[in-house]
């Protein structure tokens, strides 16, 4: 090193002793010279990194080295949130109350409130996003916690009764430590008194959208934080009844990375997302225009604008006329090409060979190359034929290259906005659910969702939904009728998952629970069955106003193998069994289970006629895709105009003639 | 007083500084990254802070580290050099929030020069002549298209936010503008974050002359004369020198009082360069203003004897400018060299390595600026300037002859430089002819492309 061989300044230029003395001068003088003012620099709490308070603020105070999320008092959350200058606030000036004369109480709130400029530890008022009028109401992590004494909860209780009156949404930034200590039971009771008032808002169809920010415990969490139709979180924020130190010291265990983060309780089923600081005003946004009450949607002007034009020369025969066309049945020669025969060009699918006859028989399916199978024990047909047989539509409907649900709901909608979780034990990825804009109207969407690859299929458990999926489902069915949204359901399953698990959680009541509970929705509802339908854990999605298969799709009491094994023990005869078993969407289309069915293959791919042999692919679905659109608004169209009552009986009649 | 500076830079500028800080008495700090400890600039200061990983936004360009280690150190200021964090208004207004002398204009000024829509409005009101352009952002491609025909072609199309060459485009013909535009302008946003542009007419055959500036904080304001930079590739500057070769004292003198007005209009102070851009006809048309010192700021210092960073730092520190424009004296001819870690045969990639061999040449009228010793490891992450090699004399002619016999005995052995290729272009005799524009050493590039033998019997 050449440190040590360089004279330094104070050799060059002084004296030992006048460096001495300099030495001496700099320290008195540093206490008053040059130092950081205070807020100029902020340490993250979680990295230790400083960063300039410019940018943590231009950067809605998330540290610009790590992404921890800071905790903002509330008129920055307003700020972050409304319309500027949007927001009247309600209930200030409430007189502080003491009931139980706590010493010291009164001093210590009237010292927060000075130092806050806060009067409690939430704000309530009335602003607008975007023009769109709402009640909001943020709580103060800097005022004692957020703890909720009885101004806290009597605020809150006042704006929830106050929108209710005036037909609001209530947006609520949950922030707290959970009742006030200081109030003892008159604390508690504010649990009771505003999960009530929620009650009673919702009742009226109100929407109520609760964020939960960093902390939200103990009985803000056993209360209104909890009763949102739409639970929302920010990321990283501590959300449990109690808090983890109390856990830990009740039962001496050291608790998990991540435990009560916010990401847990959405891998837990009790946050319905969670939503970056940047995004959250747009998401609110799309929340209340999804749950304006009483807005006509006008689906047939949207069917109108969207698909006529562009299929003007194609005449879309009209769905309720196929399934009456199935009735005189046969009679139609087989045609050239198998596409012909799905493309729905005359108002009745034809059939290729044999007449159908009736139910029984294996004839029906195997008749595809021309032969009458004897009892079932002939091989099925060989590949290759005009139409795929049964056995290959099952290997179609099972394509990896087979668009999924998300496929579809990517290319069909202009937004989606997933909302996760059956808010009592997980969020199942084999049911993706949410809600999705068309031009301005809003759908719920209610999918089965297959994953790629094994990494992902862990994820979706190979599209086999289990209860917390189901109940999911349910959940997202409910809210979409107490906010007037038709529901769309995309069906895509070999079958609920058979396990363990699923049976101690209740697989059977919860596929039960859904067919209960959809015949009483008062919206309509359609599903498309993309792929495979299988069983039970297909039909808990299928209680439908309509119901549509894709043409290489299928839709079966059990899988082909699992019905060979059954009757023959033998699951090798799958192939037979599907031809035996009327699965395939022209067959049910003529059982009268299924009310169309939607060509894979159009006038595009004429000549090439890949879609016929291969099904519709991820790269092909543009037409598909369409095809479904095309469906979809026909049917919102044809359902948009009608009352619940009749959505309701049309459905019950539907079912209630098998 | 200044009684300690803190250095927030490395390589050949902060010893540059270090070692006028030394002279003057001061103190100096230095910080580094964790890739620099063993440089130079670390082991020359009084006291060297490391303050951060090897790539400069973690370290170098950490404003709230750099000043935490002034305060720690107890040093009263701070000389950003050049790069890195120099002409960053917001640092310069951090420091003087936390009470520390940034040695350098304000930040309000940084901010206004920087922005060079805004920087041209404030020049054009001062009535000193600019390129005709927009005169500020364009709107749209149809208003950019009208004014590029009411220009006349060529023009150039340029990033408001822009720098180095990005964002940017010369259009010769009316047909090809639109897509022109458009393409700069995506490229802009894509580096800059901001799709602001504007235009200009693109002046030919134009030679780069700037004007070195020193303002006090009283207000006065005088320049030391020009310095020609128009032997560049790509905006890169390769050799400087002063004066410029060709500007008659009165063009000098008109060029130098704009450059003063410049400055005055945009309140500067402390060290700064007026750049113009001067065509064949003589005319010259203010670009920018540069709110820093210098890289070239040696040749400027060789001519008048002036030292630029001491002045900076006296400047910095209160004082009035000792010297009136009536006493600046520009003697003799001073050139510089940019001696860079970079291989001409490879489209100039940077070239770090060791410097296992090292001679600096030395001797009468030869000063040299750099921070490499023997066995100095280059690291990767930074500027590849190694080197300056700065000649004066009483002429132009022997200047040149001095630098390269001083390149001639120059030995960096173990990295690969651009030393041949400057040795090169300073035995060419347009360049010896004097009076070269920007596209002198694309030329030199081509005709070596195209005859090989020629750059070999030059050696």
């Amino acid at each position: 090193m050449r440190k040590d061989l360089f004279k330094k300044t104070p050799e060059v230029k002084a004296r030992q002793s006048e460096y001495r003395r300099l030495a001496k001068e700099e320290a008195r003088l540093r206490d008053i010279r040059a130092q950081v003012p205070d807020g100029l620099f902020r340490k993250c709490e979680a990295c230790g990194e400083i960063s300039d308070t410019e940018d943590i603020i231009s950067g809605y105070h998330i540290c610009p080295a790590c992404g921890h999320y800071f905790r903002i008092p509330p008129h920055v959350r307003l700020s972050m949130i409304l319309d500027r200058d949007s927001f009247t606030e309600w209930d200030t000036g409430l007189a502080q109350s003491d009931p139980l004369r706590f010493p010291g109480y009164p001093a210590k709130v009237a010292a927060r409130r000075a130092a806050t400029g806060l009067d409690e530890a939430v704000i309530t008022g009335c602003g607008t996003i975007q023009d769109e009028r709402t009640a909001v109401g943020v709580m103060a992590s800097e005022f004692l916690m957020g703890s909720m004494g009885e101004i806290v909860g009597e605020k809150i209780t006042r704006m929830v009764e106050r929108a209710t009156k005036e037909r609001l949404p209530v947006i609520l930034f949950c922030c707290s430590g959970g009742a006030r200590m200081q109030e003892g039971m008159i604390s508690l009771m504010q649990m009771a008194k505003t999960a009530q008032a929620i009650k009673r808002h919702s009742e009226a169809g109100l929407l109520y959208v609760s964020v939960l920010t960093d902390p939200t415990t103990g009985g803000v969490t056993a209360s209104f934080a909890m009763l949102g139709d739409v639970i929302l979180a920010e990321s990283g924020a501590l959300i449990g009844f109690a808090g983890p130190r109390v856990i830990e010291q009740t039962i001496g265990q050291k608790l998990p990375e991540g435990f009560q983060s916010a990401e847990f309780l959405e891998e837990h089923g009790f946050v319905d997302r969670i939503v970056k600081r940047s995004r959250l005003r747009q998401t609110l946004l799309f929340l209340l225009k999804s749950a304006k009450s009483g807005q006509d949607p006008d689906w047939a002007a949207l069917d109108a604008e969207l698909v006529r034009p562009i299929r003007a020369d194609e005449a879309v025969p009209e769905i309720t006329e196929e399934r009456n066309a199935n009735e005189p049945n046969g009679k139609i020669p087989a045609s050239e090409s198998g596409m012909e025969l799905t493309r729905e060009s005359g108002s009745n699918p034809p059939d290729s060979a044999a007449p159908a006859s009736g139910i029984d028989s294996s004839a029906g399916t195997c008749a595809e190359d021309g032969t009458v199978s004897d009892n079932g024990k002939q091989d099925a047909p060989e590949a290759g034929q005009e139409e795929p047989a049964a056995w290959e539509r099952v290997q179609i409907a099972r394509s990896l290259d087979r668009p999924t649900s998300l496929h579809y709901i990517r290319s069909l909608f202009d937004r989606f906005l997933e909302l996760h979780g059956d808010r009592a034990y997980a969020d199942d990825g084999a049911i993706v659910g949410g809600i999705a804009e068309l031009s301005g109207r809003y759908v719920t969407v209610i999918a089965q969702q297959k994953g790629r690859g094994i990494k992902e299929n862990k994820k979706r458990n190979y599209g086999m939904p289990k209860p917390e999926g189901y109940r999911k489902a349910l959940r997202l069915m409910k809210q979409a009728d107490k906010f007037g949204r038709p529901v769309i359901c995309f069906v895509d399953t070999p079958g609920a998952y058979c396990g363990i698990d699923a049976e101690e959680r209740g697989q059977g009541e919860a596929i039960a629970s859904c067919l209960y509970e959809m015949s009483g929705l008062r919206v309509p509802v359609l599903t498309v069955v993309i792929g495979e339908g299988g069983s039970g854990g297909a039909l808990a999605m299928a209680v439908s106003n309509e119901v549509y298969l894709l043409e290489n799709a299928t839709y079966s009491i059990l899988s082909p193998e699992g019905f060979a094994s059954i009757l023959w023990k033998d699951k090798k005869k799958a192939r037979e069994a599907a031809g035996l078993m009327k699965i395939t969407a022209k067959e049910l289309l003529e059982l009268g289970i299924i009310d169309g069915i939607i060509p894979e293959s159009g006038e595009d791919s004429e000549g090439a006629g890949e879609n016929v042999l291969r099904g519709v692919t991820t790269d092909t679905m543009e037409g598909t895709a369409m095809r479904i659109k095309e469906r979809m608004l026909s049917f919102l169209a044809r359902y948009g105009a009608m009352d619940g009552d009749t959505i309701c009986e049309l459905r019950y009649e539907r079912f209630r003639k098998y | 007083m200044i009684s300690k500076v803190l250095i927030a830079n490395r390589g050949e500028i902060a010893v540059r500084i270090i070692r006028a800080c030394r002279e003057m008495g001061i103190r100096t700090v230095a910080v580094c990254s964790e890739a620099d400890r063993d440089a130079l600039h670390s082991q020359l200061a009084d006291e060297c802070i490391c303050i951060g990983a090897a790539p400069a936004k973690e370290s170098y360009l950490k404003m709230e580290r750099i000043l935490s280690a002034a305060i720690a150190s107890g040093a009263d200021a701070i000389h950003p050099g050049f790069g890195f964090l120099s002409e960053n208004a917001r640092f310069a207004d951090l420091c003087t929030r936390c009470g520390l002398i940034f040695i350098g204009p304000s930040g309000e000024v940084i901010e206004r020069l920087g922005n060079k829509a805004a920087a041209r409005t404030c020049m054009v009101e001062a009535g000193v002549p600019v390129v005709p352009g927009s005169d500020g952002p364009v709107a749209s491609v149809e208003e950019a298209v009208s004014l590029a025909d009411e220009f006349g072609y060529p023009v150039i199309i340029k990033a408001s936010a822009g720098g180095g060459g990005r964002g940017m485009r010369v259009v010769r013909r009316h047909e090809d503008f639109e897509e022109s535009f458009l393409t700069a302008q995506a490229e802009a946003k894509s580096a800059f974050g901001d799709g602001t542009m504007y235009l200009e007419k693109y002046v030919e055959h134009a030679r780069h002359i700037e004007f070195q500036i020193l303002g006090d904080l009283e207000g006065n304001v005088i320049h030391l004369g020009e310095r020609d930079c128009s032997v560049q590739r790509r905006h890169q500057k390769l050799i400087e020198e002063s004066p410029a070769p060709g500007v008659s004292k009165q063009l000098r003198t008109r060029m130098g009082a704009d450059a003063v007005k410049a400055a005055k209009a945009a309140g500067y102070t402390g060290a700064g360069t007026v750049e113009f851009l001067l065509d064949s006809d003589q005319r010259y048309y203010f670009i920018e203003m540069n709110t820093r010192i210098q890289v070239e700021h040696g040749v400027t210092e060789l001519v008048t004897g002036i030292d630029l960073v001491k002045e900076q730092i006296r400047i910095a520190s209160g004082q009035t400018l000792g010297i009136r424009q009536e006493d600046v004296r520009v003697t003799g001819c001073a050139m510089e060299c940019r001696i860079n870690a970079e291989d001409p045969a490879r489209d100039f990639v940077p070239c770090p390595g060791t410097v296992e061999e090292l001679h600096i040449p030395g001797g009468n009228g030869i000063r040299v600026d750099t921070a490499l010793y023997q066995g100095y490891r280059i690291p990767p992450y930074y500027d590849s300037l190694l080197a300056k090699v700065m000649a004066v004399s009483s002429n132009r002619e022997e200047t040149i002859q001095k630098l390269r016999c001083a390149l001639g005995e120059l030995v960096i052995e173990g990295v690969t430089t651009n030393l041949d290729f400057q040795y090169q272009l300073l035995g060419d005799e347009r360049f010896f002819a004097g009076g070269v524009d920007t596209g002198f050493v694309e030329s030199v590039m081509e005709e070596s492309k195209a005859d090989p033998d020629l750059n070999a019997s030059d050696q």
